[in-house]
């Protein structure tokens, strides 16, 4: 028996996993009927039914806001159910709270590593289910056999490692690892390899294969295509909080699953509105600082600018330096044929750029205020007399955001955290909007946002351009800057590594660009 | 897509939390001065009311400064130490002989320096707010402690001792010192953009600064406030005990954040008013006198307050959830 084999069985033992609670092979281990999740009114997930089998692995793909995430979070009991039942083999159960799912032996690896950074590998594997002798810890078994799993699965690591040493690939396999030595019956994969390297990539897959001849039913969710082909038995395919259909792997292809994902052509979302081009904006020559070397670029008037590259590609990093927010080591920035600096961000918004940031969360918004004063913070000083705020103008400038963008609430005292990715986003431009700028950054502006809002998005940028602004669009997903950019720079490792017209490309010739050989 | 358009009648779920908190917190204190009332003959005396406005006016005063820190996601743990710090330097200058304006705005001068020197602890060489406060709480004692050589400094001034035993249309002076600062401090918190800034950034520093706040001077700013707060306080316990002392006001820090949480500051930040501190400094002085008149052992009286803590927390927690 591997030692993987053996550790999982130890912690069924401990668990107490009923051995009732099994089915054979191919038969339903979870059936969802009807499940529902509102928040508020907004309906996250509309009553999605789908039996998942024991032993296959069961891939869920859809666009972003399409209901993935918060079906995962009711399958891990992290959020409740509005409505509709679950049964776990074959009995109705609440799954109400992580602990319960864990119980039951579903587990999750999420895309973002919940570990904690600063203790070993081999603590982490074990954390909250420690091995101990007469009340003390047994560091040196759990090390050796944390140790004995980690080279069982072939994944090369030290187990005695501070986990913040490793890369987030790695620290990835270890809450894989993790999850995997738990007992577990059921395992959801949240988008695994989008910090992995090929190799990493490869290792996992071959974990997870092992899993399912195991007899574990694993949700694979991606949004890479390629991998649910070479990984998935079933799919299921989610659209604005719909299930809209299952398939065998073998009876479906990928021009059908994308249909299923989006139901309309590519053609209907990326709609660029065609504006004469004008003068340039800005030029920046061999702009170099943290995390971005040598980047020469110009954007005119009427015109979108693409970056694209793989996260950490450097692009972010570009952007945050040209706004001031990093420190710029070399290279210069012509503004409008005049040499600047720009030392901070309020210089960046004087001379007329607007940044609307990479993660809504953590730069976008401050979620536990309103609605209204996230829309307002940048223009406050614009909206007071004196020391006071003319309250009735912020009223009005919010609102009329609020109408302009369409965001769905029922008032600007919302507070933000309140609202679904989408209409964050929306927020976020919503306050570059009332700002006002001559060049505007959007860093990733349609992650988590559905089809519906996306196209909204595509079309308030065309009527920027017509009022003779320039944009920089920046993101990881390339139909979409491939689409809609009038120059498309591809970043790979800090720097601009090649630059095309519109569509002059082809989409594996930027793939490769971006990724290297 | 339905678009759902937006009225100005919409409601306002913050807004009205507010000011829920607010009455609820306004209700608790006239229900204890009601009961009060009913158990003992005193509480209701002139001079019991007076005595009460004015021990609940300095911890007020303190607590508002404090809120504009915890707003910002901070805290200010020196302020108990820059009250007694404080009325060392009024006690010291007016013996020196400098005229009182004069020794009234050095004194508050030093409330901002000491503010913009956690400010500078902070942004600067990047420490936490609770180390950097915590470091001035002991050395500020301590500097007073050697400029008093370890005593007391007695003030002759009549006119400034006599101000805090003087009432003004039969209300103390004290008291009129929280109207004083009360009134700026809400048009600032909540009508101003600085206090709008100040929100931003106990609730998403890197997501105010990209929108163009100035971040690092919206800490100086609040921990001037704070400071400056205190030493205003520092001055008014001087004229109210006649000396200087850097033993005086210990523990009242304590008293500043307790107050401030009992009104509805999330010590997360980001939440947080005026009205709400400045009630629940009252309350806390409302209940400590109250155990006096009812010879309540004065240990008991700490145990007290730190339960009303815990319960009135959890209900605002509980709401908060609720409201989700």
């Amino acid at each position: 028996m591997s030692s993987l084999e053996e550790l999982s069985r130890r912690h069924e033992d401990q668990a107490g996993l009923a051995e009732s609670d099994t089915v054979p092979r191919g038969a339903p281990i979870l059936e969802l009927r009807g499940l529902q999740k509102k928040y508020g009114l907004v309906e996250a997930l509309k009553p999605v039914t789908v039996s998942f089998l024991a032993g296959e692995i069961h891939a869920i793909v859809g666009e972003n806001g399409a209901g993935k995430s918060t079906l995962i979070k009711l399958l891990t009991g992290v959020i409740r159910r509005t409505a509709g039942e679950v049964f776990w083999c074959g009995k109705p159960v609440q799954l109400a709270t992580p602990t319960e799912a864990i119980s039951r032996g579903i587990n999750a690896v999420h895309q973002e590593v919940v570990l904690c950074p600063h203790l070993s590998v081999a603590a982490n594997m074990f954390l909250g289910d420690e091995m101990n002798r007469n009340g003390l810890m047994r560091k040196a078994a759990m090390e050796k056999a944390a140790q004995a799993v980690l080279d069982d699965l072939g994944f090369h690591l030290p187990a005695g490692a501070r986990l913040e040493s490793l890369t987030i690939g790695q620290q990835q396999l270890v809450a894989t690892a993790k999850a995997a030595m738990r007992g577990i019956r059921f395992i959801i994969f949240d988008e695994p390899t989008a910090y992995l390297t090929r190799q990493e990539s490869a290792q996992l897959f071959r974990l997870i294969r092992r899993l399912r001849d195991q007899g574990v039913t694993v949700v694979y969710i991606s949004h890479r295509m390629e991998e649910v082909f070479e990984l998935a038995d079933r799919v299921s395919v989610l659209r604005d909080g719909t299930h809209v259909g299952t398939r065998l792997i073998g009876e479906t292809n990928e021009n059908e699953l994308i249909a299923l994902m989006i139901n309309r052509s590519i053609e209907q979302i990326y709609h660029k509105e065609q504006v004469p081009i004008g003068d340039v904006i800005v030029e920046t020559k061999g702009l170099s600082g943290p995390g971005f070397e040598d980047v020469s670029m110009t954007v005119r008037a009427g015109e979108i600018v693409g970056l694209y590259g793989l996260i950490g590609a450097g692009r972010s990093e570009f952007a945050l330096g040209l706004y001031g927010r990093q420190p710029v080591t070399a290279g210069e920035i012509v503004w409008e044929g005049r040499k600047v600096s720009i030392p901070n961000e309020r210089v960046a918004m004087a001379l007329g750029i607007a940044l609307a940031p990479e993660s809504r969360r953590d730069q976008g918004l401050c979620l536990n205020l309103p609605i209204g004063l996230n829309i307002n913070l940048p223009v406050l000083k614009r909206l007071s007399s004196g020391l006071t705020i003319r309250r009735g103008d912020a009223a009005r400038n919010a609102e009329r955001q609020i109408a302009d963008l369409r965001i769905k609430t029922p008032s600007r005292h919302v507070l933000a955290s309140a609202m679904s990715g989408g209409n964050q986003q929306k927020i976020v431009i919503g306050k570059w909007l009332s700002h006002g700028a001559r060049l505007f950054i959007f860093d990733e502006p349609t992650v988590g946002v559905d089809v519906g809002t996306k196209a909204e998005i595509y079309r308030l940028f065309g009527a920027l351009l017509k009022q003779g602004a320039g944009i920089i669009l920046i993101s990881s997903y390339l139909p979409e800057v491939y689409e809609l950019a009038d120059r498309l720079h591809v970043f790979r490792g800090g720097r601009l590594v090649a630059s095309h017209d519109h569509r002059a490309a082809t989409h594996e010739d930027v793939l490769t660009q971006a990724i290297g050989s | 897509m339905s678009v759902e358009t937006t009225t100005e009648s919409a409601p306002a779920p913050r807004k009205g939390t507010n000011i829920l908190l607010g009455l609820t917190l306004l209700g608790l204190l006239l229900a204890l001065w009601v009961a009060l009332g009913f158990a003992t003959n005193a509480f209701w005396s002139p001079n019991n009311i007076s005595n009460l406005l004015r021990q609940g006016a300095m911890t007020a005063i303190l607590a508002v400064g404090q809120t504009f820190v915890i707003i910002t996601a901070g805290i200010d743990l020196s302020v108990g130490a820059i009250v007694g710090f404080t009325s060392v330097i009024v006690a010291w200058l007016l013996q020196a002989g400098v005229p009182l304006w004069a020794a009234i705005i050095l004194t508050l001068l030093m409330g901002v320096a000491i503010g913009a020197f956690h400010g500078f602890g902070i942004v600067r060489m990047g420490l936490p707010p609770f180390i950097i406060t915590l470091a001035t709480l002991t050395s500020l004692r301590g500097i007073g402690l050697l400029i008093t050589n370890g005593s007391t400094i007695s003030i002759t001034h009549e006119g400034f001792t006599n101000f805090s035993r003087a009432d003004f249309l039969g209300i103390p002076s004290l008291f009129w010192m929280v109207i004083l600062v009360g009134i700026p401090a809400f048009i600032f918190l909540h009508l101003s953009r600085f206090g709008r800034y100040l929100f931003a950034v106990g609730s998403n520093k890197e997501a105010a600064r990209l929108s163009g706040v100035n971040v690092d001077r919206t800490i100086y700013l609040a921990y001037i406030l704070s400071a400056t707060c205190a030493a205003f306080v520092g001055l008014l316990l001087a004229s109210r005990i006649g000396i200087g002392n850097a033993t005086q006001a210990e523990g009242w820090e304590l008293q500043a954040i307790a107050s401030s949480v009992i009104g509805g500051t999330s010590l997360f930040g980001a939440v947080g008013s005026v009205h709400g501190p400045l009630l629940g400094a009252f309350i806390l002085a409302t209940i400590n006198n109250g155990a006096n008149l009812l010879n309540v052992n004065s240990f008991w009286q700490r145990i007290i307050t730190g339960l009303l803590i815990i319960v009135i927390v959890y209900f605002d927690q509980l709401r908060r959830r609720g409201s989700r």
